[in-house]
């Protein structure tokens, strides 16, 4: 893999080292929800460490959590699936990602991204030996893709589609109409759907999440992926899960057990804990969501800079052009001169260099605090600019 | 219509073969489980505090990549003080379980060599996380009567062909045999000799019941050999995922960040346990070894007296054997007797089962003879 390949994973690798040095650190970078994960959570965890700590789990993970896999993607996103042949376990929705774009591609085969995206998927799809094939959103039009652009990019070497939505950085939800013009255009051209729900719980406004697995003619051809990292703040667990249909899951299980093998016991228990237990705990958090997006949106607004509009998700996509200087620079000033971490743009797409996501992943008070810092370093960015 | 790439995507996945070796299981699925590769243990109590405090301290959400920088230290200490190894906590990368450090550690660091040789006879999952991206593979022949290592002389004539990169298991994960310490300095001098490096399985060493010689060791500026096996084994971990790679500072990197495309960290509830095991290893791992070397002597005595071969083995916690009937009816006998073994085939040795030794395995034997 060339170094040119994995240069956002090293650049955000680097920010991160440099920002666990600062005691005073506020971090409006990674995806790490700020609360601690649910107190029954970790009690069946304690629980199975007392009682299972050594019981045998294939690498598809638990029956008893693939049943309540099938069960939650049932009631959340309308996907059919048999826990014994259309769910595997995997360590977090990481591990996941790469296991469905390493399935679904092979050496030169295209994957179509509609971009910005979580870099991941582009490093993942290296490994695979693929090809990205970019489909370009701005944030004049809240980031979203058209599917006529997508369209256009089909080749005879196209093999899958990537879905995201809500999306990893740019926060766009797919709509319902676009949707399903998008399965209708993977089915046309025979493409695998590689479908990102990991933010599904978090969609604001009068938004509204679909799968592409839940439409007709979609579940056969698609792997979907979640984890219980955003939504119960168990992002350390390390817990998440594909569904799709049983023949490509076959092969999705074959490469779990090549990678990894199989998922922490303990945390499996707790993910079962998680997904039967009370939700308040998934509500409280999606409402403190809300609260600290709009306070985020307001402080943008105040310092002039324009975004597109999250519809979902846990960050917000800012334009950062005015400033005058490369996201990669200005994240680095913001870090270095006021201790708070923002991830640039550069760091998902090379495209992307006039954009920083920033997470609404802290407490208000915190939160508040690091726009007020970030305003700080972009007002003395722009006084350099202007002598 | 049925969907074209998709009947692609599985003419190509059922054409893998390596991808779809069939692996045992990384814990006994029950007592009669003969098996698998690891043994079902009591849990420490001091584990179970140590782990839930925490969890309940907010260890919950990602950590760095590599691990948790006490584990790391842990680990490095383990083998300096076991292997003589020279690695710090900065060479080392936490991993969930075994497999994901056989796959880690040949795809990232085999990525910088042309080329890697592989036993005949290895673990299943050294083939297994070859199947997931094609590796020019030099297969290393073994010498049955050795408990199929390959021997030292078969390796520099491998090395002196072109091989740059080898994979050995001491112990052998089908027998248990190991090299002793004239071999691995033989196997040291060629790889200095031919600017070779070696990826080194010593996950089964903690069970050998003599003293034992790590590849590593003689690696002194930790250069051109990289360790992996399981963390602290035989402490009731085998369930929670949890091994490790130590590997030259420059291979690293590229391990780590491969780690972090694939899971970004390792559970930090096993991270903590493994940790707390560290400081209780010693102490609890010598009375294991001593428990397991009086159970495996009397399986191995009551096998050879019923005409069994018992393969020479130093690694305590599992018997090799070659049935006099043949492979395929003694894995139908057991069976029928409610055990379950593991096939040699797994490995490359159709002649031989392997037994995990536990309080079952003279349970096994007697119900065959």
């Amino acid at each position: 893999m060339s170094k040119k390949k994995k240069q956002g994973t090293n650049l955000l690798y680097n920010m991160i080292a440099e920002a666990n040095s600062y005691d005073d650190v506020i971090v409006m970078g990674r995806g790490d929800p700020d609360f601690d994960t649910p107190a029954h959570i970790v009690e069946a965890a304690k629980d199975a460490m007392i009682k299972r700590h050594a019981d045998y789990s294939p690498p598809e993970g638990l029956l008893p959590l693939r049943e309540a896999i099938a069960e939650r993607v049932k009631r959340v996103n309308n996907i059919d699936v048999d826990p014994a042949t259309e769910v595997v376990v995997t360590n977090g929705g990481q591990e996941a990602l790469f296991l469905m774009v390493v399935a679904a591609n092979g050496p030169g085969d295209e994957m179509i991204v509609p971009e910005p995206n979580y870099n991941t998927y582009a490093d993942s799809l290296a490994f695979a030996g693929g090809v990205k094939v970019e489909v370009q959103a701005f944030a004049e039009n809240d980031f979203r893709a058209d599917p006529a652009d997508v369209r256009a990019v089909v080749t005879d070497k196209s093999r899958s589609l990537l879905l995201v939505s809500p999306n990893n950085p740019a926060a766009n939800v797919i709509s319902p109409a676009d949707m399903r013009e998008m399965l209708s255009i993977a089915i046309e051209h025979d493409l695998i759907i590689i479908a990102d729900d990991i933010y599904d719980l978090f969609v604001y406004d009068n938004f509204e999440h679909v799968s592409p697995a839940s439409l007709p003619g979609g579940k056969e051809r698609t792997l979907t992926l979640n984890a219980l990292s955003k939504a119960y703040s168990m992002t350390g667990w390390r817990l998440g899960w594909i569904v799709g249909p049983a023949d490509l899951m076959a092969r999705v299980r074959e490469l779990k057990a090549a990678i990894s093998g199989g998922a922490s016991i303990i945390s499996q228990y707790a993910g079962i804990a998680a997904l039967t237990g009370p939700q308040d705990p998934v509500e409280m958090m999606a409402e403190a969501y809300r609260r600290r997006r709009r306070l985020v949106l307001d402080a943008l607004d105040e310092m002039g800079m324009s975004y597109g509009v999250p519809q979902g998700g846990q960050f917000v996509f800012a334009d950062i052009s005015f400033s005058g200087l490369d996201s990669g620079e200005l994240a680095q000033r913001i870090l270095t001169e006021q201790h708070v971490l923002a991830y640039p743009g550069s760091a998902f797409s090379k495209d992307r260099k006039d954009y920083l996501r920033m997470t609404f992943l802290q407490p208000e008070e915190k939160l508040r605090e690091g726009l007020e810092r970030m305003k700080i370093a972009m007002q003395s960015i722009m006084a350099e600019q202007q002598s | 219509m049925a969907s074209q790439t998709k009947a692609e995507i599985l003419r190509q996945h059922q054409s893998n073969a390596d991808l779809n070796t069939p692996i045992p299981a990384q814990v006994m699925r029950g007592q009669n489980d003969l098996s698998a590769d690891g043994i079902i243990r009591p849990l420490d109590e001091r584990i179970i505090a140590a782990t839930a405090e925490a969890l309940e301290s907010g260890q919950t959400h990602y950590v760095d990549v590599p691990g948790i920088a006490p584990l790391r230290a842990a680990v490095a200490d383990f083998l300096g003080s076991f292997a003589d190894a020279a690695y710090q906590g900065g060479n080392i990368v936490i991993t969930a379980g075994m497999q994901e450090a056989r796959f880690l550690s040949i795809q990232m660091i085999g990525a910088q060599f042309d080329n890697i040789g592989i036993p005949e006879v290895v673990h299943p999952g050294a083939r297994k996380a070859l199947g997931t991206r094609a590796r020019n593979v030099i297969s290393l022949p073994v010498d049955a009567e050795a408990g199929y290592l390959p021997s030292p002389e078969s390796i520099a004539e491998a090395l002196a062909g072109g091989c740059r990169l080898l994979f050995l298991e001491s112990p052998s994960r089908l027998s248990g045999a190991v090299y002793s310490d004239q071999q691995v300095a033989a196997i040291s001098q060629a790889l200095a000799e031919h600017d070779a490096a070696a990826i080194w399985d010593q996950g089964l060493a903690v069970w050998v019941d003599d003293s034992y010689d790590s590849l590593a060791a003689c690696d002194s500026e930790a250069e051109r050999v990289a360790v992996i096996g399981e963390a602290f084994p035989g402490m009731g971990l085998a369930s929670w995922f949890i091994a490790y790679i130590a590997a030259p500072e420059a291979w690293v990197p590229p391990m780590q960040s491969q780690k972090q495309i694939m899971s970004i960290c390792t559970s930090t509830a096993s991270q903590y346990g493994a940790l707390e095991a560290s400081q209780l290893y010693r102490a609890e791992g010598n009375q294991q070894l001593a428990s397991l070397r009086q159970t495996r002597a009397g399986a191995a005595q009551l096998a050879s007296d019923s005409g069994w071969t018992v393969l020479g083995g130093a690694a305590c916690n599992i018997i090799a054997l070659r049935p006099p009937g043949g492979v395929d009816a003694a894995l139908t006998d057991l069976r029928a007797a409610g055990y379950d073994a593991a096939d040699g085939a797994l490995f490359g040795a159709p002649d031989i089962i392997r037994l995990t030794v536990s309080n079952s395995t003279a349970d096994a034997l007697r119900a065959l003879v």
